[in-house]
């Protein structure tokens, strides 16, 4: 007989012949009352997009039936579910493009041919689709589709034909097409790596009601995650720049590491959902920040992902290499399947973005810790780790090494994460220098997180429980009480007449953690990432990684392509004179000056009071057609209304160029005089100081010349020279933020006031979430005092969903509605600063002076 | 309880569970998805296995449907002892 059927023969567990899947009404209507709860959770905290919350209630309902109907007839409709899910999310179209491919895909693996054939087959398949991908060739559907796709297929399908090769049952179509197109993917383009033989293996293999209540409990569990995630990520992570004591450094390691809690929080709701369906699979994570040692966290850390490490490369390649010896078997193996790891996250980034990933860090980051695990694999292979059936007394003496051996492991993980997610090496090199003594109460909660790790194992000993004992009621009674507990204090705790009444600090806490949205730094990086390299966004485990994925990647090319050239000067850029773009209806004209207007005449017309708008893309009116630009709707507006005495006509010139800091407004203020202006209108909109040093920042440490003396000084002052690193530059200059912007403003202002032009400062607020108003206060205190007629639209998007002004989910910019808001606030505000603002010398005074 | 699955319950309790009650560990007790058989011990265990009975595995018969209890491994021995 040969291995394989003595395999087949040997097939231990087949599925029960009639799978058990029944509940009693009041075990369900505890389920439903729960998940209630759960949609209740996810509404008050925005946890995710809101087609995941319009899908969650498609799996409410769902579920209600599926529960209920024969057990035969429970695969059929969790796939119709599913299909449903798809076309709810991605569209008609999308959902059937997506559906057309993948039954496509499916259908090659069971082609009555060779199955090395069928493999080459799906290899040529999956080459053509990359080559679309890529965009070498044209396909005729949206872009959108290609991450769900990518998610669904590209490693399911590996682990799909690795079963069909070995497979011993007869292939039932019900639950091929099941596990492609299991119900939430469509929602989650990161999914963990289901193994087909666990989804086939567990499917009602338990009592229901103890899968549904595990399924209720993990949702709770992943909604718990992301809450942390989102307390670690909007108030507790750090820019490089901003690390500038030892206090400062624990916090940046511990919430850069503690970042990963989205990614455990979303598997777990994902996997929760799947048991509501009879889908019983394993564990995804495991108290991973109790991880005792490198090979313990990679068991407890994406343990899906490690399965399929094992199943696909571990195993096959220790086969082949046992004859060699054991312990070479095992180092090569291992190291193999850390290569394996590096490529495919490669591989992976690819199909959800489009691009490829080749980082110095990503290689650096799985070497070594691949490196940590075979060290740690041959020390346990000789001296063993510590298991149990259950609960086993230890030794305090035992106790005290695994909290040594935890505390050590988190630290030295924290570190490792701190350099694979930093931008560059060097980067993460300048973490380390010219650290001083200081330690504010965010480090102290960070301390806090390392005594926890160091305590729980003292407390609770081997922490990696090993056989569960299946429940008995009375304990699957509890379990649901206490979640039911935790949502119910979850939900209450979102409730703005609850919270509110909890002190300042909570009621502001909780404000912000019942969005979704990029932290002050993400923003900062997705400000800047418009016109940098992608691989530079935060790789695996940033939401600011998802806006760059959902962004279409011919709209990048228009931002960072032939839109703007390159001028060599100390701006560096400037928009192209007479370009034209149209795409969909939406056109971008910029006139022979480069500016994104009509076009105009150097000299204005006699009687003519002219402007010129000075800001970044939104003035220029990135996101909407011409004309549409508040700049163009004000000054249309000026010219019909106005009837201030003897003027004939405005003109506000729009000087707005894409991703200008405010010292290139310098320039562009410059340029502004050549064209006569009454006055000068500064747009700011959000973090201006920190964007004026970091620009004078990289100015400095790239060799450009800085034209200005204020600004050189500065830099001078700082110490921030030619060559050095990114972040080293910004934490020096970090202290002269504010005199650089106020040399900016003060030069501006009374530049325009020496020549008898009116400088007028508008703050604009950016149409996101965030902290990103933290300096606005000090931006229009330094306005003032360098002497603008100060125009605050703080409030002007008040009232109105964020989604109902922006241009997109993936693009933060003023829509048509966002522009009509501003220009109509803008006018109003004008018309009550009128004398402030509409006086002037004549014309040809200026043009003299 | 027949020979193999007698001396595969040694081998577990002395290899990766010592001190523990042998009583706690049944023909039935999950080993892969209950934490005890890791990828290092899984392997070990199927050295001992193909040394001890004389039979070769396959990479792709590791895993929970061929190796989670003691009774499933015994079965596999035997099936492949023909």
């Amino acid at each position: 007989m040969t291995t394989s059927t003595a395999a087949a023969a040997a097939t231990p567990r087949a599925e029960p012949a009639v799978p058990r899947g029944g509940i009693g009404t009041a075990a369900l209507v505890a389920i439903l009352v729960q998940l209630g709860l759960v949609g209740l959770v996810l509404r008050q905290f925005q946890i995710e997009s809101a087609a995941f919350r319009r899908l969650f209630l498609l799996v409410f309902c769902g579920f209600a039936l599926h529960a209920l109907l024969p057990v035969r007839y429970r695969l059929p409709f969790f796939l119709l579910l599913s299909l449903a899910g798809v076309g709810l999310v991605l569209g008609p179209e999308n959902a059937a493009w997506l559906v057309i491919i993948g039954i496509a895909l499916i259908g090659i693996c069971h082609l009555p041919i060779a199955y090395l054939l069928r493999v080459s087959l799906l290899v040529v398949a999956g080459g053509v689709l990359a080559a679309q991908r890529a965009n070498w060739i044209a396909s005729p559907w949206s872009e959108a589709i290609w991450p769900i796709l990518g998610s669904m297929f590209m490693f399911r399908l590996i682990v799909y034909m690795y079963d069909l090769r070995h497979e011993t049952e007869p292939v039932s179509p019900w639950r091929s097409l099941s596990y492609f197109f299991m119900l939430p993917n469509v929602c989650f383009p990161l999914f963990p790596v289901v193994d087909y033989k666990a989804f086939r293996r567990n499917y009602f293999d338990q009592d229901a009601f103890e899968t549904y209540q595990t399924g209720v409990d993990w949702i709770a569990r992943g909604i718990l995650h992301l809450l942390f995630y989102r307390l670690v990520y909007y108030h507790f992570t750090l820019a490089p720049s901003e690390v500038h004591n030892v206090g400062d450094l624990l916090q940046y390691l511990v919430s850069n590491f503690l970042l990963y809690l989205r990614v455990s929080g979303l598997f777990h709701l994902v996997v929760g959902m799947l048991y509501l369906f009879g889908f019983r699979l394993p564990e995804t994570h495991h108290l991973y920040l109790l991880a005792s040692s490198f090979t313990d966290f990679w068991r407890r850390i994406n343990i899906y992902w490690k399965d399929f490490m094992l199943k696909i490369f571990y195993y096959p390649a220790y086969f082949q290499l046992k004859r060699l010896g054991a312990t070479t078997a095992l180092i090569l193996a291992t190291l193999f399947v850390f290569t394996m790891t590096w490529f495919l996250h490669a591989y992976q980034w690819f199909w959800l973005r489009g691009t490829g990933l080749l980082v110095s860090q990503d290689v650096l980051f799985w070497t070594i810790l691949g490196v940590l695990v075979v060290v740690n694999a041959l020390h346990e292979s000789r001296h063993g780790r510590d298991r149990t059936l259950g609960k086993r007394s230890s030794s305090w003496r035992s106790r005290l090494a695994l909290s040594a051996r935890t505390l050590g492991t988190f630290v030295v993980i924290c570190i490792l994460w701190s350099f694979w997610t930093a931008q560059s090496v060097s980067e993460w090199l300048s973490l380390w220098t010219g650290l001083g003594v200081g330690f504010s109460m965010k480090a102290v909660v960070a301390a806090i997180v390392l005594l926890g790790v160091m305590v729980i194992p003292l407390i609770a000993g081997p922490t990696m429980a090993t056989v569960k004992k299946p429940a008995d009621r009375r304990k699957l009674w509890r379990s649901l009480v206490a979640t039911a507990l935790l949502l119910l204090v979850m939900a209450g705790m979102g409730m703005d007449p609850v919270y509110s009444k909890l002190g300042a600090t909570i009621e502001t806490t909780m404000q912000s953690l019942r969005s979704g949205h990029l932290s002050r730094l993400d923003n900062a990086n997705l400000e800047r990432g418009y016109y940098e390299n992608l691989l530079h966004v935060d790789r695996f485990n940033s939401q600011l990684w998802e806006v760059y994925m959902k962004r279409p990647t011919k709209l990048l090319d228009v931002e960072t392509g032939p839109l703007k050239q390159y001028t060599g000067g100390f701006e560096q850029y400037e928009l192209k004179p007479s370009f034209v773009y149209s795409n969909h209806g939406t056109s971008i004209t910029i006139n022979r000056w480069g500016m994104r207007d009509k076009d105009y005449e150097r000299v204005p017309p006699p009687g003519a009071y002219r402007m010129a708008m000075l800001g970044p893309s939104s003035v220029m009116g990135w996101g909407v057609s011409d004309g549409e630009t508040f700049e163009a709707l004000l000054e249309d507006r000026l010219n019909r209304e106005a009837s201030s005495g003897n003027r004939r006509s405005y003109e506000i010139l729009n000087f707005g160029v894409p991703g200008y800091e405010p010292p290139q407004e310098l320039f562009n203020f410059e340029k502004a005089l050549g064209f006569a202006p009454n006055a000068v209108i500064y747009v700011a909109t959000g973090r201006e100081s920190y964007r004026a040093a970091r620009y004078v920042a990289d100015a400095a440490r790239e060799g450009r010349p800085i034209p200005y003396d204020f600004l050189r000084q500065a830099a001078e002052k700082a110490g921030v020279v030619r060559g050095m690193d990114e972040a080293a530059a910004e934490k020096r200059l970090a202290p002269y933020q504010k005199e650089i912007l106020s040399g900016i403003y003060a030069r501006i202002a009374s530049e325009s006031r020496q020549r008898g032009i009116v400088p007028v400062y508008v703050f604009l607020p950016q149409v996101r979430e965030g902290l990103w108003q933290e300096e606005t206060p000090e931006a229009l205190q330094a306005a003032e005092g360098a002497g603008f007629v100060v125009i605050d639209l703080s409030a002007v998007y008040q009232g109105r969903p964020l989604a109902s002004v922006r241009v997109s989910e993936y693009d933060d910019h003023p829509n048509r509605l966002g522009h009509q808001l501003v220009a109509e606030r803008l006018y109003q505000s004008f018309k009550a600063k009128a004398d402030a603002i509409f006086r002037d010398a004549s014309n040809a005074d200026r043009a003299a002076k | 309880m027949s020979d193999v699955e007698y001396s595969v319950k040694q081998f577990i309790l002395k290899e990766f569970l010592p001190g523990e009650d042998p009583s706690e560990l049944t023909s039935s007790t999950p080993l892969i998805t209950g934490g005890i058989l890791d990828s290092l011990a899984t392997m070990k265990l199927v050295m001992f296995l193909e040394d001890s009975y004389g039979v070769k595995f396959e990479a792709h018969e590791v895993d929970p449907d061929h190796l989670d209890t003691v009774a499933d491994i015994a079965r596999l021995v035997a099936a492949k002892k023909g």
